[in-house]
């Protein structure tokens, strides 16, 4: 059985292919701003990658994320908490709260043995704590997103950054570089905030381990080792790219459904 | 999910909800009839209807921004406020022969300060709500009442007897039995209205002379009475919360496929599934301890979370309730610190409950769309 399953985020669109339960194609793209063009680029590329030479090879297809209303060949579209939390829960099943943390959204959720979605809390409408937040920040700090991400920049004295809306952020963090603070010490501290928040998050459903983050900021060492310290947990390390997690639910989803048909 | 319903009286209730001046209130107008604005469900619009005049509640029906009433509000102000007020500020209220403000909540009460300033409404008042819910707050109501009333009389030269109060009030409570109607038919699996069109019938509510209203509403359960239902849902779905005046919001729960058949809001069943006591002697002790006790309270109200999680309850359960969605509009402390007490007391009785923020004027439609999605998934696979 061939399936496939797109996450078409705010920030990158993903594809990922399974063939009788083995991930055999995975990509991650920059989303455009057409997502019909983003499913498009990121299933041709995974298609290519399992050796497939059209979409009309996999025997079902479902969609998640911000995108999920417009792809013409998905038989399904679900919603991104549903699928990384299955996502997640099949790369690592000992997993009870996946903490998702991707272009405009952060999610905490909590998850059942079987993968399903217990309980979920979001942040509220604005985006601070999410992607954007965080390129806004490495914007006003000149230092790109890895620059904001490698654990070497993550400071011993962190500064306080008590704004959680980006614009008020940046021109805080534009305070403190004029105040010459060494740079380390704000980005640490602009981790630190964003975790602060996500423990707010995650106590509003309540922290059960094992616990793993997904989405692109997942990427992020430096906010993964804050929350990790404010939650006083271990954040396991998952098996295959964090990123791909909602797109995976997707294609898991969608043999799910093939198999009931049957 | 819609059930296309015909009938004239419908399509009159979708266009009086859709704007703030409708044909109805501009017929009135014409025959010499006088409109008095007011805020919040916990003003007596019997007290208008007594003296003739016909209640509007406010909204900000129809606004696209806030450009005009930023200068008087901040940006961490609720939105409902801000709209109404720039729609006032556009001259859409320009009607209005009166306006009532009350102390619901700081953000609307402030209104009143903005009001006096900027508009010329021949006659505004402000009203004092208690907040607590016993008797002497009951005592304190009926005397604001009555302060009220003596200023309608004095101000549109009318004299409001007791008769007209008790005619008033019998008028008001046969409007709420046929709401109440209206939502009994919500109960069966395949009702024959939406939530998005009971919306629609509720909001017309405030917004008509309600003598008309009344007639068309009886139209209307007559025209649904045999209709055929809404079809196919994923689940049904309670919504518990405070200012809902926007059908558009609910429907993108329905185009999720959650049903909504029933709810805990002030343009829904709090206005109407208690009626006022029409035996009591004296009619303004009766409104006085409606809208202080009697009704359901909203979290504005002190010491009553209690009665108000067990109406949810009891609500959820008449109507066969799957999940409810707590509404709430951005920057409300009180329905804020209310939905987080309400999901710790419904967890308890295993009622899945999910808050949804939103603005007055719908927006971040991909965002409420995910968690209302999610949601659903949620409660599917809880069945399963």
């Amino acid at each position: 059985m061939i399936v496939g399953g797109i996450d078409i985020g705010s920030a990158t669109g993903k594809a990922v292919i399974l063939k009788d339960g083995d991930i055999v194609g995975q990509q991650v793209i920059k989303s455009t701003t057409n997502p019909v063009i983003t499913a498009d680029e990121a299933m041709g590329q995974a298609l290519e990658q399992a050796g497939l030479p059209s979409v009309d090879h996999l025997e079902n297809v479902v969609v998640t994320g911000y995108g999920r209303l417009q792809i013409p060949y998905a038989s399904e579209n679900m919603s991104e908490i549903t699928c990384h939390a299955k996502g997640a829960h099949w790369m690592t099943p000992s997993l009870r709260t996946v903490i998702d943390i991707g272009g405009q959204d952060c999610k905490v959720i909590s998850v059942s043995p079987k993968g399903a979605v217990l309980e979920f809390s979001m942040n509220d409408r604005c985006a601070a704590g999410t992607g954007r937040f965080f390129e806004a920040m490495a914007r006003a700090l000149d230092c790109g997103l890895e620059g904001i991400s490698a654990l070497e920049n993550q400071g011993d004295n962190p500064c306080t950054i008590s704004n959680q809306c980006s614009v008020f952020a940046e021109s805080e963090v534009v305070t403190l570089v004029n105040e010459g603070i060494d740079v380390k010490n704000i980005i640490a501290g602009i981790n630190n905030s964003v975790a602060s928040r996500l423990m707010s998050m995650s106590r509003r459903v309540g922290v059960i381990e094992d616990v793993a983050l997904t989405g692109g900021c997942s990427k992020n060492y430096g906010l993964a080792k804050a929350l990790a310290d404010k939650l006083d947990i271990t954040l396991q390390k998952l098996p295959e790219d964090p990123q791909i997690a909602g797109a995976l639910g997707a294609a898991l989803f969608a043999a799910e459904r093939l198999d009931k048909a049957d | 999910m819609e059930t296309s319903i015909k009938s004239d009286a419908f399509d009159k209730f979708v266009q009086a909800s859709s704007c703030i001046l409708n044909p109805e209130i501009e017929a009135w107008k014409e025959q010499g009839g006088k409109v008095a604005g007011f805020f919040c469900s916990t003003v007596p619009e019997e007290i208008f209807t007594a003296a003739g005049i016909m209640p509007f509640r406010m909204r900000g029906t129809g606004s696209t921004g806030t450009e005009l009433s930023d200068s008087c509000f901040s940006a961490i102000n609720c939105s409902f406020p801000r709209h109404t007020m720039n729609q006032a500020l556009k001259g859409e209220y320009d009607f209005l022969d009166g306006l009532i403000c009350i102390n619901s909540c700081d953000h609307v009460r402030r209104i009143y300060d903005n009001w006096i300033r900027h508009l010329k409404t021949p006659f505004v008042e402000v009203m004092s709500l208690p907040r607590k819910i016993e008797q002497p707050q009951i005592d304190w109501y009926r005397d604001e009442i009555n302060v009220l009333k003596g200023q309608i009389e004095e101000h549109f030269k009318v004299e409001i007897t007791d008769k007209n109060l008790r005619d008033a009030i019998k008028l008001h409570n046969e409007i709420r039995s046929l709401q109440k109607q209206l939502y009994e038919l919500r109960k069966v699996d395949n009702p024959p209205i939406t939530g998005t069109e009971t919306l629609a019938v509720m909001v017309a509510g405030t917004a008509m002379p309600r003598p008309q209203y009344k007639a068309l509403l009886e139209e209307l359960l007559e025209d649904l009475s045999g209709h055929e239902g809404t079809g196919k849902y994923r689940a049904r779905i309670m919504i518990v919360g405070g200012e809902l005046d926007d059908p558009e919001y609910i429907k993108i729960i329905e185009e999720q496929g959650g049903l909504v058949v029933t709810d805990s809001t002030c343009f829904g069943t709090r206005l109407m599934w208690r009626p006022v006591d029409e035996d009591n002697l004296d009619p303004v002790q009766a409104l006085a301890s409606y809208y202080i006790y009697d009704r359901p309270s909203c979290p504005r109200m002190y010491g009553d979370q209690e009665r108000r999680i067990d109406y949810t309850r009891e609500m959820a359960k008449e109507f066969n309730v799957d999940g409810i969605i707590g509404e709430r509009l951005l920057f409300c402390d009180q329905w804020l610190v209310e939905h987080y007490m309400t999901n710790l007391d419904l967890k308890d009785d295993g009622i899945p409950f999910m808050a949804l923020d939103r603005e007055y004027i719908l927006s971040g439609k991909g965002q409420l769309r995910t968690r209302v999605q999610a949601f659903l998934e949620k409660l599917e696979a809880a069945e399963n």
